[in-house]
């Protein structure tokens, strides 16, 4: 059995609005007549167990209770961890691939002696506003959210999902890191 | 007592320590608890050399399948051979494939690494604070030469 730790906090609540985002089991309700006193429990794992009992995960009302309810989470944390792998892949190539346009600017630039020389700039790089850029902002916010989600269900100490999220990791970093490399080997074979 | 949320040092009259990450792993003396702190900092270094050993793989990977697949070509553009597949490109696929393999377990022990440095962390033990991180300096000091590879 994992070590579970009972937090008992007291405070003074006026209602029982507070413990909707708590497991409805561990919930002690408060009698509408005492208003003094709330109790709430909290059940945290702090060590790694292996169970499918009444394993709560991220979000209020996604509560699993059944093997097939576990079995079926495994499979959606595998996946979101591939996805996370795909999705950092993606990124880079699209980082690269945006880098790739160079712009140069020619201006006339007074020189010594009062001739006119001819200034290049070279930028490199992304525009603020320019397409690729949002693209990539966007695609960084998703990532930081599917990262802390990943580091969330870690976080659970439920064994299966914490070999799901492994698992799922390696399993994306193999199939998408693959074409990543294929791709480098070619450009760099070419120096 | 239940756990801190609040960064704390470890006494002989709160157990030092809650059990860490597994339930074996309880402490309940002073030598104890410099045991846990040199295990969290050893992991803390192998993170970081596994960070390096994973582009250092690659890049030797990928300097050997270079030669060997321009010998292939040389080989192939001397026996003029219209087969496609000859054993030698398979062998190069095949040492590619346990290459990329090799890669990919080495990712999932950083992972995993990575996530029990993050649990470890998330006791609020100062000692186990400045282990994680002397650990990760120590791991980076030492790892990073090896990355400018020749």
């Amino acid at each position: 059995m994992g070590h579970f730790h009972h937090v008992g906090m007291s405070m003074g609540m006026s209602s029982g609005d507070d413990n909707s985002t708590m497991a409805p089991s561990h919930h002690h309700p408060t009698s509408s007549a005492s208003h003094s006193h709330g109790h709430m429990m909290m059940m945290m794992p702090m060590t790694f167990y292996f169970g499918f009992k009444n394993v709560e995960l991220l979000f209020s009302g996604l509560v699993i209770n059944t093997a097939g309810e576990m079995a079926g989470a495994f499979v959606a944390v595998f996946l979101l961890a591939m996805f996370y792998e795909g999705l950092k892949i993606a990124r880079e190539g699209l980082l690269r691939k945006s880098q790739v346009s160079i712009r140069y600017n020619s201006m006339p630039v007074p020189g010594p002696n009062g001739t006119i020389l001819m200034e290049t700039h070279k930028t490199v790089g992304q525009q603020m506003l320019s397409f690729p850029h949002l693209l990539q902002t966007v695609l960084h916010i998703i990532q930081v959210v599917i990262s802390y989600f990943l580091m969330l269900i870690f976080m659970t100490y439920n064994g299966y999902l914490c070999i799901a999220v492994a698992a799922g990791a390696g399993m994306g970093y193999f199939l998408f890191s693959w074409k990543k490399a294929v791709v480098v080997d070619i450009t760099e074979h070419c120096h | 007592s239940g756990p801190h949320f609040y960064f704390f040092f470890g006494s002989p009259y709160t157990s030092y320590l809650l059990p860490l990450l597994f339930d074996f792993w309880s402490v309940q003396s002073p030598a104890g608890m410099a045991l846990s702190v040199l295990v969290v900092l050893l992991l803390a270094v192998l993170y970081e050399g596994i960070k390096v050993g994973k582009a250092r793989l690659l890049h030797q990977a990928l300097m050997s399948l270079s030669i060997s697949t321009s010998q292939q070509l040389i080989e192939e553009i001397d026996q003029s051979s219209s087969s496609s597949e000859s054993p030698a490109v398979s062998r190069t696929h095949l040492r590619w494939f346990l290459c990329h393999f090799g890669q990919s377990l080495l990712h999932v022990a950083q992972v995993v690494i990575g996530y029990f440095m993050m649990l470890a962390i998330m006791s609020y033990n100062t000692w186990i604070f400045f282990g994680v991180v002397l650990g990760s300096g120590v791991g980076y000091y030492l790892a990073c030469p090896h990355l400018s590879m020749t």
